[in-house]
């Protein structure tokens, strides 16, 4: 049996529609409009025991709404879901008991006290007997190097720091599914780092059950080997992420410098040019003529340094979302943009 | 391991927490009794002031000023141990639904009613408590009364009873966020209602207090809370009507009326709740 299964969970919302301005405020004071908003619509989706899946999607796709139907915060408007045996949004103690929900967006620690102070109320909130709480802190604090910081309160620690601790409280009833809603969302560089290299090795560790959104790609590239797509509630893609590039990156991109420093005005014959900072040149040439085009440069020009690579995902996916044909076209635009690293 | 969670110690644990936050902003723990023991005396003398004008309120009514004064003393418990509990948790809770946090409350595997009520407790409702506590032993003296064990045991009941119908009012107000979307006047809201349970049930008589009586007693039993407590150590100095005996029993079914239909509403808003944004 897979650890989590979902059959054709939809979920939708009324939502006040207000025009804008006074006179339609005090219209609505007497008659409202409701739109019917479709968050999820049908999604069927099966994770095992010990996978490492990411839950892709542009704002608004219905990634965060799974998530919280998994973890029975919310209740849908139709269809099933089973985590461990369990329907989530009956909200059983034992369920509850066995996963963890994380939001970057959302914290939990109390603020003005020190994380330990929460800590401690997790550990008689989930009854953790005394020695498997020391050892299973310790172990946590130890991997994301947060010790020091236990006795400092909440309010006074950085975003990463918090985001750590964040991570911690949710991990120290050692739950065996995990929902992680972009948790590096608004991190720097090396706390994204930081964060994304406990999650492997804790996952390693552990074997959990883990399932990911996010909107950078480093997150998915560094941790998931298994992809969900989802936009505007409907899961357009699952499978391997070098399926994604196998199927939608139609290109390579094809870097190179000369020898002599110049670049020529012809370099069009062999690909689309892409902006570059000169002496480097960057070519986006179409997969299966990646071999003829190298060999033409190698062979009329002087090479200092060249490389091949796929495109960055996030554009790989947005070509996705050109190919899907039932997507609304006027969305597209935004998806380059929403899926970017900032 | 044990499945269920030891609710006394989650609680000491809330008590434990509050304090060090409490200790951590000492200025404005401070600030906050000393606003509230202010309150206390203000109200104090005032109703000083109103029993120099009269020496009861009503005609035999029993209402002397220190059979009014354990009356007052009464409401100061009842709303020491609100405050301290339960009334920045009902804001917060309404707060968590507004802003989706509620979240949090719902993923952790105990009863979610009993988490969103008591875990922040303010400390400083303790000022408040303890002159609740000195105003009715300084008026037990004055009207020359001991009360017996058994009304001692009484009185503590009926003040849990007073709580649990003031408590049940504030938690299903506090929910009922979740299909107003926003419900910033509680505490207004809150301070109206039970403004009417601050004085004895006499002075509610005539065309417009008769209806005022009725409802706050049998509608939103807000005006028995403080009154059958009060009662069981004043009225035994004067003579009881049938009344009064069937306002016992009457406390007891009304406290469990309300928590029953508290506890339904606040079940009934988690299943509506929507949890905003992301």
């Amino acid at each position: 049996m897979a650890t989590i299964e979902i059959e054709r969970l939809a979920k939708s919302y009324h939502v006040y529609q207000k025009s804008e301005g006074l006179a339609a405020s005090i219209r609505g004071l007497f008659r409202r409009q409701y739109r019917e908003v479709q968050a999820v619509r049908g999604i069927d989706l099966q994770l095992e025991q010990g996978e490492f899946v990411a839950f892709l999607g542009p704002n608004g796709a219905g990634k965060t709404t799974t998530l919280k139907l998994l973890s029975g915060v919310i209740a849908p408007t139709s269809g099933t879901a089973r985590v461990m045996g369990f329907v989530p949004w009956h909200r059983d103690n034992a369920y509850r008991r066995r996963f963890a929900l994380v939001m970057g967006q959302k914290n939990q620690l109390w603020w003005d006290l020190p994380a330990q102070e929460s800590f401690r109320l997790h550990q008689q909130i989930y009854r953790i007997e005394p020695d498997r709480f020391d050892r299973t802190r310790d172990e946590l604090t130890g991997m994301l190097q947060v010790r020091q910081l236990l006795s400092q309160p909440v309010r006074e620690l950085s975003l990463g720091e918090r985001m750590k601790m964040e991570l911690i409280a949710a991990l120290l009833h050692s739950p065996e599914v995990l929902f992680l809603d972009e948790p590096t969302i608004g991190l720097d560089v090396i706390a994204q780092h930081n964060i994304q290299n406990f999650l492997r090795d804790y996952q390693q560790r552990r074997r959990v059950t883990i399932l990911l959104t996010s909107h950078y790609m480093k997150d998915v590239v560094a941790l998931c080997r298994r992809v969900v797509i989802i936009a505007w509630g409907r899961i357009i893609y699952d499978g391997s992420l070098e399926g994604i590039i196998d199927r939608y990156g139609g290109h390579k991109v094809v870097s190179f410098q000369l020898a002599d420093g110049q670049i020529p005005s012809d370099l069009g014959r062999y690909g689309e040019m892409l902006p570059e900072k000169p002496p480097r040149a960057k070519l986006r040439v179409e997969r299966s003529v990646v071999t003829d085009v190298l060999g033409r440069i190698l062979a009329n020009h002087a090479i200092k340094d060249v490389s091949v690579e796929d495109p960055p995902l996030e554009q790989v996916i947005a070509e996705m979302f050109n190919q899907a044909d039932d997507l609304p076209k006027d969305k597209l635009a935004e998806v380059p943009e929403l899926l970017s690293e900032e | 391991m044990h499945t269920r969670p030891h609710y006394f110690r989650v609680l000491l644990t809330f008590l434990r927490n509050s304090l060090v936050r409490d200790m951590t902003f000492r200025a404005n723990f401070l600030i906050d009794t000393i606003s509230s023991m202010s309150w206390v005396f203000m109200n104090l003398g005032f109703y000083i002031l109103v029993f120099r004008y009269t020496p009861t309120i009503g005609a035999n009514t029993g209402w002397g000023k220190h059979e009014f004064f354990l009356f007052l003393a009464t409401t100061l418990l009842i709303n020491g141990v609100i405050r301290g509990l339960f009334l920045s948790n009902a804001i917060e809770f309404s707060e968590q639904i507004r802003t989706g946090t509620l979240d949090f409350a719902l993923l952790k595997p105990i009863d979610t009613q009993f988490l969103v009520s008591l875990g922040r407790i303010e400390w400083s409702a303790i000022g408040p408590f303890a002159c609740g506590v000195l105003l009715l032993v300084y008026s037990l003296f004055q009207v020359h009364y001991l009360p017996g064990p058994l009304q001692m045991v009484l009185y503590g009941f009926y003040l849990l009873c007073g709580v649990a119908i003031y408590y049940s009012l504030m938690i299903a107000m506090a929910a009922t966020s979740v299909w107003l979307g926003r419900n910033k006047t509680l505490l207004d809201f809150w301070f109206y209602i039970t403004n009417f349970s601050r004085y004895p049930m006499e002075i509610y008589t005539g065309t417009y207090g008769d209806p005022i009586r009725w409802v706050f007693t049998f509608l939103v039993p807000v005006l028995i809370a403080v009154n059958v407590p009060a009662r069981l150590l004043v009225r035994p100095l004067s003579p009881q009507s049938r009344e009064d005996w069937l306002l016992l029993p009457f406390a007891v079914a009304a406290t469990l009326g309300s928590l029953i239909v508290s506890r339904w509403v606040f079940n009934r808003s988690l299943l509506s709740y929507r949890s905003a944004s992301s």
